[in-house]
């Protein structure tokens, strides 16, 4: 396993196709460590698809993916080791308790007893899960739901977080914990991929942010570069994204609702 | 009460059977024709009453006089029955109804929303439970019994019956739905939640389902015959008065006998009955229908470290967390549990087939040796093979979590393997202790089929799990299904096949027994090497198989 690498991750000419339609098209993208990545999209753009490339879980016809030095067609077990992944969708085992499913999860990822006990105790008093820890997970909240996956992804201390809605569902308390835990990563050399509708979160959070549009790479940069491209100068992410990914049309679309 | 309403609700409970069904609509229909609705109901009716006539036009026509009268006292015992055994069915079905409801993402939450009182709510509830076989039996049964006492002249008790056949109907619903209502309190089992208790409740209960089941079909194919069964059904009625549950049944059996007074006062007592059990219903549905989803807590919340075990034993920690996950979903899922009950159901049916046999015991060694081959070997086979089937699917949506974690094929295979390995060896000894007292075999050939069992376990559980991970079903609407159907199929045929391969060696011997004939060119303790071989060699190809599907499983989220 390589352990040496400039960038946290590099996509170079990836190409993935599900029969005729063209998921991603030819993209490159590189990441460095660190960095709080925004990738955001319409749906059916390509972003599930481009984070399950990053963990090995799709394989892409064209192009390479490397992550924290790892090609993720050799080796996709390594890089899971390293990554956090918080889908958007939970997917918690409901008939775990929510403490067996972080224990789950700690030893999935081989941490010590101490280690993982300790890191446990500190999440669920951060989240406010304590006392809840007992009860079964299909007991649980949305909300409580997502700060477990949330919990699962930041358990073994990994090098990058690919976090799909991450904030989905929390309370406006943990939302912030969460975002600002994000930035206290960063300063450790923590990459971050989020991907995410809720535009204001990307603004504010991400250091760079891309949009995806029909499997391609629209526009990639920070806010500025964003505006430049987008030649909106004094807008938000919210026009730019409308303006770029050309589904500006909604005043057209609520005048024909109120008709 | 607003009836409209009720029939309203009783149609949404109808279509509630879709996601049981996996019935998906294709166009939004709303202008379905009510005759169709009830059509089966009709269709019963048309059935009944054509029966009915027939069996009454040849009681006329056709009987002589002696038989006549024979068939009107077994008439009339049948019809005294029928409240009993109508409250039977319908409790049997409304309950396995439930469960089937249990299995799945349905949720029947009163919707408390609209303009619905609790009375309306919990009357339609009841009725909806009872829609389906138990309304279709009263539906064929009401008509055939008053056609055929048209022809007897018992047209009055024919009348009562029919009665008493829809009030033990919905007595029986009534029951369900309390059941149902403390259940999700006290439980929260029949959704998607699940606790401790209400596995076992559920798991005991499913057990008494099958005894009684195999106490009734042993009655039939071995007893005295129907007439008899009805007429102890009818004796146990009134023996069992006491039992507010056959007063219905008790109440018909004094008017037919002309026993007027206590006709009357065990009608008031059913109708007391019924009432008091519709209104718990109500006031149940009414203190916890609007439930939060109970916290069911089966662990302190103290953290409690692992003391590895199972790492002792050369599991990897990936491995030793995926067997411990496993065993807490085979302990609480409900779905799931029909992997323990099978082999349970196994062993029952020949401790109640010996007791029919007891009294004519045989010489041949045969039945001893089948007997006690199907109690041991039967078992531990069954369960390798249902928990090689069911090991992968039972993961459900939750398999991304298998697909994202840091998990290789051969930590998957290994533990999963280990897991159905444990469970169906651990069965092993039980089996055959209770097929040791029940059959008395000699000691060679209970440790021949006992070692014959180890083999089978190990080749048809490898294969079992190898056609487990490739059929595996992940969709968990409309319920949990595990494995796709035609791996299923294929499951069973290939390990039906592979235990066949691994016990040929000993087939000669097994002739030999049966015909007395000499058919063995080799001695018992070489057959069972030789199948002792087989079964090493089937069980490293099928796990390099199973290995071969995982690697596959693991890089296939992009479907």
């Amino acid at each position: 396993m390589s352990t040496n690498y400039a960038n946290a991750v590099e996509l170079k000419n990836v190409t993935k196709r599900y029969n005729e339609l063209v998921a991603v098209n030819n993209l490159n993208l590189t990441l460095s460590q660190g960095e709080i990545f925004g990738l955001l999209g319409p749906n059916g753009s390509g972003k599930s698809t481009t984070l399950k490339m990053l963990l090995g879980l799709v394989q892409p016809e064209e192009g390479s993916v490397h992550v924290l030095g790892i090609d993720a067609k050799k080796d996709p077990v390594a890089i899971k080791k390293l990554v956090g992944y918080a889908p958007e969708a939970p997917h918690l085992y409901e008939f775990l308790t929510g403490i067996e499913f972080l224990d789950f999860i700690g030893d999935i990822y081989g941490m010590h007893t101490e280690e993982k006990r300790s890191r446990i105790n500190e999440y669920l008093k951060a989240l406010q899960l304590e006392g809840r820890e007992g009860d079964m997970i299909s007991s649980y909240s949305e909300g409580m739901k997502q700060k477990v996956a949330l919990i699962s992804a930041f358990l073994h201390k990994p090098k990058l977080l690919i976090l799909d809605e991450p904030l989905n569902a929390l309370d406006p308390r943990t939302a912030r914990i969460v975002k600002d835990f994000l930035q206290e990563l960063k300063q450790q050399g923590v990459t971050t991929i989020m991907s995410t509708h809720i535009l204001e979160i990307a603004q504010a959070v991400c250091d760079r942010i891309g949009i995806m549009y029909q499997g391609k790479l629209l526009a990639l940069g920070n806010m500025e570069e964003l505006r430049r491209m987008a030649s909106m100068p004094s807008s938000g992410l919210e026009d730019i994204f409308l303006k770029l990914t050309g589904t500006g049309d909604i005043k057209a679309v609520v005048e024909e609702l109120v008709k | 009460m607003n009836w409209k309403t009720i029939r309203d609700l009783i149609g949404v409970e109808m279509k509630a059977g879709r996601m049981l069904r996996g019935k998906r609509l294709i166009k939004y229909n709303t202008g379905r024709n009510r005759f169709f609705t009830y059509l089966e109901y009709g269709v019963a009716v048309a059935i009944g009453l054509a029966v009915g006539v027939l069996i009454g036009y040849f009681y006329n026509s056709a009987f002589p006089a002696d038989i006549q009268s024979q068939f009107i006292t077994v008439f009339a015992n049948f019809q005294v029955s029928l409240p009993t055994l109508i409250l039977v069915v319908t409790l049997v079905f409304t309950m396995m109804q439930q469960f089937q409801r249990s299995g799945t993402s349905f949720k029947n939450q009163a919707p408390y929303w609209l303009p619905v009182t609790w009375q309306e709510h919990t009357t339609a509830s009841i009725f909806s439970d009872v829609l389906g076989i138990p309304l279709i039996a009263i539906a064929a049964i009401a008509p055939a019994i008053i056609a055929i006492a048209a022809f007897t002249g018992q047209l009055p008790l024919a009348i009562g019956a029919s009665v008493a056949m829809c009030a033990a109907a919905f007595t029986a619903g009534a029951t369900t739905e309390v059941f149902r209502i403390l259940q999700v309190r006290f439980t929260g089992a029949v959704y998607k939640s699940s606790g401790k208790a209400a596995i076992w409740v559920r798991f005991a209960s499913t057990l008494v389902f099958f005894v009684l089941f195999y106490i009734v079909y042993s009655y039939v194919i071995y007893g005295t015959g129907i007439s008899n069964a009805l007429q102890a059904v009818a004796s146990v009625q009134s023996a069992a008065w006491f039992v507010p549950f056959v007063w219905v049944g008790v109440t018909l059996s004094y008017f037919a006998s002309g026993m007027f007074i206590y006709g009357a006062v065990f009608l008031i007592l059913s109708l007391l009955f019924i009432l008091g059990l519709f209104y718990l219903c109500v006031s149940l549905n009414t203190r916890f229908g609007l439930y939060e989803p109970p916290a069911i807590t089966v662990s302190s919340g103290v953290y409690a470290p692992k003391t590895g075990v199972l790492g002792k034993l050369g599991f990897a920690p990936v491995e030793s967390a995926l067997l411990r996950k496993d065993l807490k979903a085979f302990t609480r899922r409900r779905e799931l549990i029909s992997a323990f009950i099978l082999p349970i159901v196994v062993i029952i049916i020949p401790i109640f087939s010996s007791f029919n046999t007891s009294t004519s015991s045989s010489s041949s060694a045969f039945p001893t040796q089948f007997g006690f081959a199907f109690t041991s070997l039967f078992p531990a086979a069954v369960m390798a093979m249902m928990l090689g089937n069911f090991m992968t699917g039972e993961e459900g949506q939750s398999i991304w979590r298998i697909y994202f974690s840091p998990i290789s094929a051969k930590n998957y295979v290994k533990s999963k393997y280990a897991f159905m390995l444990f469970f169906a060896i651990i069965i092993l000894p039980i089996t055959s202790i209770v097929g040791f007292f029940i059959y008395h075999p000699a000691l060679g050939t209970m440790f021949t089929l006992i070692a014959e069992s180890v083999f089978v376990v190990f080749a048809v559980g490898a294969l079992s799990l190898a056609n487990g991970i490739k059929g595996a079903d992940f969709n968990e609407v409309p319920r949990p299904r595990m494995i796709r159907a035609e791996w299923s199929i294929i499951n069973l045929l290939t390990c039906g096949a592979a235990g066949l391969a691994v016990l040929a060696p000993l087939i000669p011997n097994v002739i030999t027994d049966v015909t007395g004939i000499q058919f063995t060119f080799l001695a018992l303790y070489q057959a069972v090497i030789i199948s002792g071989v087989i079964a090493a060699v089937l069980t490293v190809i099928f796990y390099q198989v199973a290995l071969s599907n995982a690697k596959e499983l693991l890089t296939k989220a992009q479907v």
